[in-house]
């Protein structure tokens, strides 16, 4: 190497100066001692403005504040900084953007500290960053505004649109997000089932939008009345949940009492002073793991319970009460079970002719024998099993097995050859279309002639609906079974009626003839409801027959058939073939 | 000696990235850096106290090393969540009689912790504080910035956006005086997560803590700085006026770093003030 190839100073001062970018060198607050002519002739300003004065006084003030608070730090500390992003004002005024690289010499002995600094012109690649940050800030606020919106539409589902409180699917997300109060764990959660009393009175009268002013005062009240740590919901309607945790039953009854107090503070709806009350049931968890559904029923069951006491109460759920709902349902099953199983009876009374004495027919009457409950008579779950259907397998069951009996003693002869069987229709069963073949098959299937069938039906079943039938008992007597009105009396039904009815025979209800003798009254109806019987043409039987007193009334009034203890109380099979064969073959039952 | 803080003594203390050095037995220096850095601004000033003083460093959320998945919008929309997280610190640590020390923006993060629990501090030192950056023109008040030039700062955050998005920031090629630094911690100083720092600054920028300062009694010392940009000295004199028992120490550094521009003035103007007043 010679010396011709080293590089002189003149060399390194044309290399500072003419470099393809400015660069300066300043102390520590920035103050200039030192510019190239890259930078002079860059930046518009004249060499002798710029030494003395401070580099970040050539940067807008945002600039001068990330100058101060990033960068000057990182210089004291780092020793560097690199590629920032500031933008210069040019001697016109205009900015030009550059990227500003620097380190710092600490100083030593009496030296300050030096730093060094290269400016690049960078606004080609500013423009370029512009549009991408522009980008990338239009992209976050976009993911910003889906996830506002996502929320709001979450918020939508889970609330109530009227009242703003969470509704039932709004109460469970909110619970399950509360360790303690979930699904699990809710040892001592308490839900009070609010539901306003004549609410509808409220609509019907003041109109819906009245009525959703009441609803958004009650919800106001309620989430204002509330413990902090609970929640308020509206299920529907007028039915508001206040659920939370409490110490116990009290706590808790001690808020439906101060919440019947808030709501039965009048408000002013439409120039209108109006005055609610509400009814509210309390239930309180019995331990671990019983679930919010299971109290929100349990305290919807004691809110029913205060409507029927009253209303503007609460009354408390205890669990260990028995439930009408679940003994219902519990009972529907096991009736259920017992027509599958063969746990139904059917027993037998006789009946009576008051002219000869002797046994004519038979009632059939079933029984259910009750698992636990022993022998029930129809009364324990006749309307029960009306008001669920089941009453058409069970009375289809009570003809078939009916049936089978006449078929098995007209084979054996004797006392149970040539009976009449009189079997109960229920009002549903008059109803079922099916009726005529179920009754039609049950007699083909026995071959018993239909003449031996007397089917009877309630006087209420028959008015419920008359035109119908009307429809059935024809299609049934032109089976050729034999038709009768029973209970007859309790109704209000008319002759005109009774007259347009296919039937050979009206019973009278046993409630008159307990009267009979001891109340004039009752005699007269038993005596008109005979003579009624016999103005169309048709018997006149009398139930529930228990003196000798009463046959012999009857017998006066010339009612034709009678039954009751007085004969025999309705007996099992064996029983009463035993006692047809004691009176049978012409042996009068009366004595 | 650096004592070792396991994130097992408290989630605060990962989340703040806090450290502890100096005497384990000395009474407590609580730092807390300003905008733009993190606790290593405090480096060049430590050495002046870690013989006597026990001293507790840590990383606003969001910067240097904290957690900044705990980078909450909700909670630090307001200087008040990170007051929350320093008295939670001094929860964490059982920190007692702590001697806070607080620069820039969070000299009002310490006003505020200060006012929350005052039995907590017994000396704040507010390092180049202010109130309220923008001219308050209904009462006179003069923060030394309007509210363009503050648009102006989020403009310049956007224009570094880039630059700071981790991993893409380049090291200046050569830094030959500043030896004693490693590359990791030259990688890491005051590493910033562009889109916090963009909102951090609205907060520090936008925030008015005024309010607040008549509601501190702990004894205070000021330090005020000169040709400081963020802090004029109208602010100096204004938080002197309205924070009862506080010193004003006008110190000869120039700009808004003196504990990392004139490490041994600040010191010294620290361990005056607190060998005065004990």
């Amino acid at each position: 190497m010679t010396g011709s190839d080293e590089p002189d100073r003149a060399d390194f001062e044309a290399l500072f100066h003419q470099a393809p970018c400015g660069y300066l060198i300043t102390d520590d607050a920035g103050h200039i001692t030192a510019v190239n002519d890259t930078f002079v002739r860059w930046s518009g300003y004249t060499r002798h403005r710029l030494v003395g004065s401070t580099l970040q006084s050539l940067m807008p003030v945002g600039d001068q504040i990330l100058y101060s608070t990033h960068c000057i730090p990182q210089l004291g500390i780092n020793g560097s900084v690199s590629e920032i992003a500031v933008e210069i004002i040019h001697a016109d005024g205009g900015r030009r953007a550059a990227l500003l690289s620097a380190s710092r010499s600490p100083g030593s002995g009496g030296q300050p500290a030096i730093v060094r600094v290269i400016v690049f012109s960078a606004h080609e690649r500013r423009m370029y960053e512009k549009e991408l940050v522009s980008a990338v800030r239009a992209a976050e606020e976009s993911e910003a505004r889906r996830a506002e919106a996502e929320k709001e539409l979450q918020r939508l589902a889970l609330h109530d649109a009227l009242t703003g409180l969470p509704n039932r699917a709004g109460l469970k997300a909110k619970l399950d997000a509360v360790p303690g109060t979930g699904a699990q764990g809710s040892g001592r959660l308490a839900v009070l089932f609010i539901d306003l009393d004549h609410f509808k009175a409220v609509n019907d009268s003041l109109g819906h939008s009245a009525g959703d002013e009441l609803l958004v005062s009650v919800a106001e009240r309620l989430a204002k009345a509330a413990p902090d740590a609970s929640a308020v919901a509206r299920l529907s309607g007028d039915e508001f949940v206040v659920v939370g945790p409490f110490t116990g039953p009290g706590e808790a009854t001690a808020l439906a009492a101060e919440l019947l107090e808030i709501l039965s503070t009048p408000i002013q709806i439409e120039d209108l002073e109006i005055v609610t009350s509400a009814s509210i049931g309390v239930a309180a968890a019995q331990g671990e793991g019983e679930g919010l559904e299971e109290l929100v029923r349990r305290a919807d069951i004691a809110m029913y319970r205060a409507k029927e006491l009253g209303r503007s109460r609460w009354e408390l759920h205890e669990p260990a009460a028995s439930d009408p709902t679940v003994d219902r349902l519990r009972a529907l099953g096991e009736l259920r079970r017992g027509i599958n199983e063969g746990a139904l009876r059917v027993h037998y009374q006789p009946r009576v002719d008051l002219r000869t004495g002797r046994t004519i027919g038979v009632e059939a009457l079933v029984r259910w024998q009750h698992p636990t409950r022993g022998l029930l008579p129809p009364s324990e779950f006749i309307t029960m099993a009306e008001e669920s259907g089941l009453v058409r397998p069970l009375g289809a069951w009570v003809l078939g097995e009916t049936l089978r009996q006449a078929d098995s003693w007209r084979r054996e002869g004797r006392g149970g050859a040539g009976l009449e069987f009189a079997v109960n229709l229920s009002a549903r069963q008059l109803s079922d279309p099916e009726l005529v073949t179920m009754v039609e098959g049950a007699l083909q299937l026995r071959d018993i002639d239909p003449s031996h069938l007397l089917l009877e039906i309630t006087e209420t079943a028959l008015m419920a609906d008359p035109d119908a039938a009307l429809e059935s008992l024809t299609a049934l007597r032109n089976l050729g079974v034999n038709l009768a009105v029973d209970d007859f009396g309790t109704g209000y039904s008319s002759l005109t009626y009774l007259k347009k009815f296919p039937i050979d025979e009206l019973k009278i209800d046993r409630s008159f003839i307990n009267g009979l003798g001891s109340d004039s009254g009752d005699s007269a109806i038993v005596g008109s409801c005979i003579d009624l019987a016999h103005a169309v043409g048709i018997r006149a039987v009398a139930e529930g027959v228990e003196t000798s007193g009463q046959v012999q009334t009857l017998r006066a009034m010339g009612c034709d058939l009678a039954q009751g203890y007085h004969f025999a109380r309705p007996l099992p099979a064996p029983a009463l073939k035993e006692w047809l064969d004691a009176h049978g073959d012409g042996e009068p039952a009366i004595a | 000696m650096v004592e070792t803080v396991t994130s097992a003594v408290s989630p605060v203390i990962r989340r703040n990235n806090v450290t502890i050095s100096g005497q384990a037995d000395g009474p407590v220096m609580l730092f807390a850096h300003g905008y733009g850095c993190d606790q290593d601004m405090w480096r060049r000033l430590l050495p002046y106290f870690s013989d006597t003083y026990r001293l507790v460093l840590f990383d606003n959320v969001g910067a240097g090393r904290s957690d900044v998945d705990a980078y909450d919008r909700d909670k630090y929309a307001s200087l008040d969540g990170y007051a929350a997280d320093l008295l939670e610190i001094c929860d964490a640590l059982e920190l007692e009689d702590v001697i806070l020390v607080a620069h820039s923006v969070s000299a009002m993060v310490a006003v505020i912790a200060a006012a929350r629990e005052p039995q907590r501090f017994s000396r704040l030192v507010l390092v180049a504080p202010s109130p309220r950056y923008i001219n308050d023109l209904a009462d006179g008040y003069v923060g030394g910035f309007s509210q363009e030039d503050i648009e102006g700062l989020l403009a310049s955050l956007d224009s570094n956006y880039f630059a700071w998005a981790e991993a893409l920031a380049p090291m200046a090629m050569g830094h030959p005086e500043a030896p004693e630094l490693s590359e990791e911690l030259r990688s890491s100083f005051c590493r910033t997560n562009p889109s916090i720092a963009r909102h951090f600054a609205r907060v520090t920028f936008l925030s008015d803590t005024r309010p607040m300062l008549e509601q501190v009694g702990t004894d205070s010392l000021i330090l005020q700085c000169s040709d400081d940009l963020l802090a004029p000295p109208e602010v100096g004199s204004y938080v002197h006026e309205h924070l009862e028992r506080s010193t004003l120490v006008q110190l000869q550094a120039t700009g808004h770093c003196p504990h990392v521009s004139a490490p041994e003035d600040t010191a010294r103007a620290i361990l005056d003030y607190l060998s005065a007043s004990t």
